[in-house]
């Protein structure tokens, strides 16, 4: 399963090393219904397939950054 | 006298179902039971991709327990412990029930009145709930090291006596065994890939060997839900994150209850055969895969040592994970979707395996009447949209 995490700062790194920030979503705009709101907090795409999350660096660096993994091969193709 | 006919024969799927179930895990299995058995549903297939207990219904680590925060769930999860009780007898297999009690360590003050405050809203929904000092925890669980050397030391705990474990594999062949004599077509091996709608209305699945037609589709698919929300374009509210757990080799008795810390997240029990499971915390990021890795190996390891110094040198021999998807507010989703005919049975994180029979019985009620029962009305997919999440507080 081992996979590692590419840090702009810090280099190739364990994951284990960050605090995971789950999938990159995109914020409804200020005039949005309340049920787009609703899906944008508690809703996932979560599918097994590449998706844009957040990770930070708790353990390195402390900044936030971008990756796009694949969650069901761990594979991380740079952006 | 022993038979030597099977016990249960896979089939081939036929054209058409009253009802189609997703899922060959527990909660499948259970729903096929009680829909066959108190609802006299004729027509029911269960369908499989893998083999039966693959998923969470086989990685799991056995607990039974109800000592969860939010008071308008405890009565649900008060009756599922409860009816594993009569289980072994109406299904006709033992399934190895032994409510031997659960020990949550505190190891702080505030934890501690944190544990008193649950306690209470535990025992108005009537559930045994008992406050054990330092000194009472060494008397029962002796091998723990309830001194001062740790660096979180134990300073009290809370004890359900009616948890415990219950044979999971023992639970999913009793139920599948019974819904064979029930006349449930359990089909292995048949991948769902669609689901049929038609002017709103589920009619029936895709599968990996035809089209299926059916009155009622309903999905109790437990890590992979967000594979059903694709086929009918919806998202889900889960993640779905792996749990690791691990298995000591076997040893003589010296353990007579389940030992967890909320805290600290570890727990361990000593099964009927003698080796200790130990369970930690989800996995930290979200994944598909069910991998094992040397970090949650190595953090549970240490867990147990500093609380059960004699465990040094004991091997661990086996280590494996199961997927959880998990919503924000540690509840399942139960009920209709806004699909006429499709109902779901999912997101049952890591409680999914206590809560089998009774989310088998209320799934097989709703199914059966497209009434939500009471007990499972706060587990509604809506709740998500009207901002009224379960209020729950724990693990």
């Amino acid at each position: 399963m081992a996979f590692l995490i590419n840090c702009p700062n810090c280099g190739h790194r364990n994951p284990y090393e960050f605090t995971f920030g789950g999938e990159r979503k995109q914020a409804p705009g200020q005039d949005a219904d309340m049920k787009a709101w609703c899906e944008y907090l508690f809703f996932y795409e979560n599918m097994p397939a590449f998706q844009d999350e957040w990770w930070f660096h708790t353990m390195g660096c402390g900044d936030w950054i971008k990756i796009r993994r694949n969650i069901a091969t761990h594979e991380i193709v740079e952006e | 006298m022993a038979t030597t006919e099977k016990l249960l024969k896979f089939k081939q799927p036929e054209k058409s179902y009253d009802v189609i179930i997703v899922g060959g895990g527990l909660h499948g299995l259970a729903t096929a039971y009680y829909l066959a058995r108190h609802h006299q549903v004729k027509r029911i297939a269960v369908l499989e991709r893998r083999y039966i207990g693959f998923g969470g219904s086989g990685r799991n680590t056995e607990m039974v327990r109800s000592n969860k925060r939010a008071h308008e769930t405890l009565p649900f999860y008060k009756e599922s412990l409860a009816m594993w009780d009569g289980l072994s007898a109406e299904l006709e297999w033992n399934l190895m029930v032994q409510k031997k009690g659960i020990i949550a360590l505190a190891h702080s003050d505030p934890e501690l009145a944190a544990m008193r405050m649950m306690s209470d809203s535990q025992r108005r929904a009537g559930i045994k709930i008992d406050m054990l000092s330092p000194e009472e925890i060494k008397k029962m669980v002796p091998s723990l090291d309830t001194s001062d050397r740790p660096a979180l030391p134990v300073v009290g705990a809370q004890y359900h006596p009616e948890g415990g474990t219950v044979h999971h594999d023992a639970a999913l062949w009793g139920y599948a065994k019974a819904c064979g004599r029930l006349g449930v077509d359990i089909c292995v091996g048949v991948e769902v890939t669609g689901i049929m709608i038609e002017n709103g209305r589920a009619t029936g699945v895709e599968t990996s060997v035809g089209a299926i037609s059916a009155g009622k589709v309903h999905a109790a698919v437990g890590g992979y839900s967000s594979e059903i929300g694709r086929m009918i374009g919806m998202k889900f509210p889960v993640q779905t994150i792996p749990m690791q757990v691990m298995t000591t080799e076997v040893m003589k008795p010296f353990l007579d209850y389940y030992v967890a810390s909320p805290r600290l997240h570890f727990y361990t029990q000593q099964t009927l055969k003698g080796d200790l499971i130990l369970g930690g915390p989800l996995d930290a990021f979200q994944s598909w895969n069910s991998y094992t890795t040397w970090e949650e190996s190595a953090d549970r390891a240490f867990k147990i040592v500093e609380y059960f110094p004699d465990l040094a040198h004991v091997r661990v021999v086996r280590s494996w994970s199961g997927l959880c998807d998990c919503t924000g507010d540690s509840a399942p989703v139960m009920g209709g979707c806004g699909i006429e005919g499709l109902s779901l049975d999912i997101a049952w994180g890591y409680y999914g395996f206590k809560s089998t029979p009774a989310s088998g019985k209320y799934s097989a009620e709703y199914i059966a009447t497209d009434r939500m029962p009471e007990k499972i009305k706060p587990f509604a997919l809506d709740r998500f949209y009207n901002r009224q999440p379960v209020r729950e507080i724990i693990l």
